[in-house]
């Protein structure tokens, strides 16, 4: 597939494809006539220009799913939880011969398969049923219609390379046919002499006037994908009779929706943004280098120019970022199908709930994301919420709850998932972890504590357990794209309530704000968004009785990591240390280093396969002067204290043991 | 044998490879197919990478980029290199593990660029095997000099299992 234009038309498709299905979740809930307007447009646009592109079959399908549509538009069929299943279905038929690309041997082979063909004949039972009773109806609703006869003026002019861009304006024209008598004069005026002329391009206009019961909607969405050219309708008043006052009002309500998208958005490959990104880190890190030139050089007007750039600069980079940045109402808008699906499915009554759908997420983050939150809606629907039976002896309302929220608050955003089901069983879980060797069988681990066990490995196999308590199928995958986005879990549950999950999630992938620090002659990098405090060390009294090393920083204490041992660094000459305090999820760590050096915005690149096994770094950044800064993973930090803490423990209780 | 025919140790018959950078390692000269050499750049600051393998200690700053520099004399079984005002960072781009990724080398001396078509390549007796065999294709003589022809391939493939330092 490499006509552009088949390929703007797939991706077009897509898009509406996409928007037709929140459109028909939505209409289950209330069929409102402007949305039920938009899903026959929807359709509409698809069927006109699938055939245009080269999709027949994909048109002829979608033909009798507009008609049924048009029925309901004119009120003659209700639409209830039935024709909504049969809308989605018929939609993901749609969608299957869109991605089959065209007119092929499989298209005809889709079109002629038994679920396919059972779907025309549902659809076809659904308009014939409602149609054939009610001719006499129809018959008068025509004569009505003829009241409402319009004539249009239409001026339209394709751009210049529209032709070559796989227009056809011949069928455009046979299209406005469809809607009324059409009377149409070709103008060549535009047409130069011989010498001039560009065989290529497209001089041609056309006039037409249409006489005919239709609406300016319907004759712009001929145009649909003509988006280039230009195209003038002008309406005139019914020569017989004036319009009803509804059609005014509706149309009206159209042109309102329509100018709400004040700019028109342009598709960009992803992978040029990225390219961008690039590009852009490459351009803070030279005007870094400028900035320590202009510095030595103390020429005022170098000075001036030096600051313009850094203005302009600051103006660049926060611009693409935001261009990264997606509404995460887009993966929400997914949910609702695995909702309404997985509850018909497993027979309960779930509503589901989203909030914040607004948040902007970096679209990387937004892409990765999308999985593991099935997952998560998954096992919350599955195992969380109740059975209709069982929510009534609960004394709870019978339909389920699951909501879904985002927020954003400082540099991360919050994604959380709650539902109002059974909680999570912490008996069972500190029991499975027990015989899975995780947890020692006289450890006596927090609530908190117990629930982390949901995202160990392995866990997810534990039927029995999952069948008790809640969660558990998949849950360590879930936790491995989280923290491979650099993001957290919380999870909080209240036995017969139900449970939240919590992902605090990292605005943006690209760029992070880090806090430069120092050791020996190197600089690290620790992200910003895990700092806690910052403290000298010399001012501290390190505790390390019992064979455990510990910070006591007001009234508590801190367990502590030296990077020098870590990095196997030669021992530090500095006498005035500094400790970084970081925290992820509820445990706080100090990371003790030589100096601070002070903050910057870091643009992140990820460590070659050679690297990519060697523990404890997120990544790494270039430094205003050229260097390769190493970005510090706090996450793998914690986790590698706490392994030692373990390692320390043991032997001292050997110690005590033996003293008896 | 010319370089054209040569069967790798796969069995598999590489494309002809025509010219050669030659460069320098604690007096011993080696060659590196042109083709995969992206760049040559004046020694620049590395940073070293806490607890990495002792064969790619450290990563520098290409244009932007963050590449690994790795030190082929671990595989080679040379010593460690010795401070000279000529050495070089040899930039190369290579298909590691289905993906084309930038790595450096860091030459003693980067001397010049020969075409190889008419030479022929020696395998390296048995005995005289100062190198792991994988590593290094044959050798080819160039005017007085014995020049190492290496096996880009093999020698910068990723090997976390063994070469971890202590």
């Amino acid at each position: 597939m490499t006509n552009p234009a088949i390929e703007a038309f797939v991706q077009e498709a897509n898009d509406i494809l996409e928007t037709l299905e929140d459109q028909l979740l939505e209409l289950e809930g209330s069929s409102d006539p402007a949305q039920v307007d938009a899903v026959f447009r929807a359709l509409h646009t698809i069927k006109g220009s699938g055939s245009m592109f080269g999709f027949t079959r994909l048109s002829q399908f979608t033909h009798h799913f507009e008609t049924a549509f048009d029925l309901i538009r004119e009120g003659k069929l209700a639409i209830d939880g039935k024709l909504i299943d049969l809308s989605l279905k018929a939609r993901d038929t749609m969608r299957r011969f869109v991605d089959l690309g065209g007119d092929n041997a499989e298209a005809d082979q889709l079109s002629e398969a038994a679920e396919v063909k059972n779907l025309v004949a549902a659809l076809q039972s659904l308009t014939n049923v409602t149609s054939a009773p009610e001719t006499t109806e129809e018959g008068a609703s025509q004569a009505g219609a003829a009241s409402e006869i319009a004539v249009f003026d239409i001026w339209f002019k394709p751009a210049a390379d529209d032709l070559r861009n796989g227009l056809r304006p011949d069928l455009l024209l046979g299209e406005l046919e469809d809607l009324g008598d059409v009377t149409h004069r070709l103008d060549l005026t535009a047409v130069p002499s011989l010498e001039k002329l560009e065989p290529l391009q497209c001089y041609a206009a056309w006039a037409v006037t249409l006489t005919g019961a239709t609406t300016e909607e319907a004759i712009k969405d001929v145009f649909i994908f003509a988006d280039d050219s230009e195209l003038e309708i002008t309406k005139h008043e019914p020569p017989v009779a004036a319009s009803e006052p509804e059609l005014t009002t509706k149309t009206v309500a159209a042109d309102k929706g329509k100018s709400n998208k004040t700019t028109a958005p342009i598709r960009v490959d992803s992978g040029r943004l990225d390219e961008v990104m690039d590009r852009l880190g490459e351009l803070v890190i030279a005007q870094a280098r400028l900035n320590q030139v202009t510095t030595r050089l103390a020429d005022p007007m170098l000075e001036a120019v030096t600051e313009d750039i850094e203005r302009l600069l600051t103006g660049l980079r926060d611009t693409t970022l935001s261009i990264r940045m997606m509404p995460i109402e887009t993966v929400f808008g997914k949910f609702r199908r695995v909702v309404r699906d997985l509850s018909a499915e497993l027979n309960k009554d779930i509503k589901l709930v989203t909030k914040g759908g607004e948040t902007e997420i970096d679209k990387n983050v937004i892409d990765k994301l999308s999985e593991p939150l099935v997952h998560m809606i998954r096992n919350a629907i599955d195992h969380g919420v109740e059975t209709r039976e069982g929510r009534i002896e609960a004394n709870k309302p019978e339909h389920g709850t699951v909501i879904l929220s985002a927020n954003q608050e400082g540099g991360e955003v919050l994604i959380s998932l709650e539902d109002d089901g059974r909680g999570l069983n912490t008996e069972a879980i500190r029991a499975r972890a027990i015989e899975r060797g995780l947890l020692d069988a006289n450890a006596t681990p927090t609530e908190q504590e117990l629930h982390q066990f949901i995202f160990a490995p392995g866990f997810s196999t534990a039927k029995e357990l999952t069948s008790i308590s809640g969660r558990g199928v998949g849950m360590d995958a879930v936790k491995t794209t989280v923290d491979s986005l650099r993001g957290n879990f919380k999870v909080h549950s209240q036995p017969g309530q139900g449970t939240k999950v919590t992902l605090h999630l990292p605005v943006s992938l690209a760029i992070i704000d880090g806090m430069l620090v120092r050791l020996g002659s190197d600089v690290f990098v620790i992200p910003l968004s895990a700092v806690q405090e910052c403290v000298e060390l010399d001012t501290l009294e390190t505790n390390r009785e019992s064979g455990r090393s510990m910070l006591r920083i007001r009234e508590t204490l801190v367990p502590f990591l030296d990077l020098v041992d870590v990095f196997n660094y030669p021992e530090s000459k500095d006498t005035r240390r500094r400790v970084v305090i970081v925290r992820a999820g509820n445990a706080p760590l100090g990371l003790i280093v030589d100096d601070i050096l002070g903050q910057n915005q870091t643009v992140i690149k990820a460590l070659s396969v050679y690297h990519r096994d060697v523990e404890g770094f997120a990544g790494a950044t270039i430094l205003g002067d050229g260097t390769v800064a190493l970005i510090i993973d706090t996450a793998i930090m914690i986790r590698r204290a706490l392994q030692q803490a373990k390692a320390q423990e043991a032997p001292s209780k050997y110690v005590a043991a033996g003293g008896h | 044998m010319t370089l054209d025919t040569l069967d790798t140790p796969k069995g598999q018959t590489e494309t002809p490879i025509s010219n050669m950078l030659l460069f320098k390692l604690s007096g011993e000269m080696f060659g590196i197919a042109v083709v995969c050499v992206n760049e040559i750049l004046d020694p620049i600051k590395m940073t070293q990478v806490p607890n990495a393998s002792e064969f790619v200690p450290a990563v520098i700053n290409v244009r932007g980029s963050i590449v690994p520099l790795i030190d082929v004399r671990k595989r080679l079984l040379m010593p460690p290199q010795r401070p000279s005002p000529d050495i070089r960072f040899v930039v190369l781009e290579l298909m590691i593990e289905d993906t084309l990724t930038k790595v450096a080398i860091a030459a003693d001396e980067v001397s010049q660029v020969i075409d190889t078509a008419a030479l022929n390549l020696e395998r390296i007796p048995e005995l005289g095997a100062r190198w792991p065999r994988d590593f290094v294709n044959g050798v080819i003589r160039h005017g007085d000099n014995l020049v190492v022809i290496l096996n880009s391939e093999n020698l910068f493939r990723p090997d976390p299992a063994n070469e971890k330092s202590v």
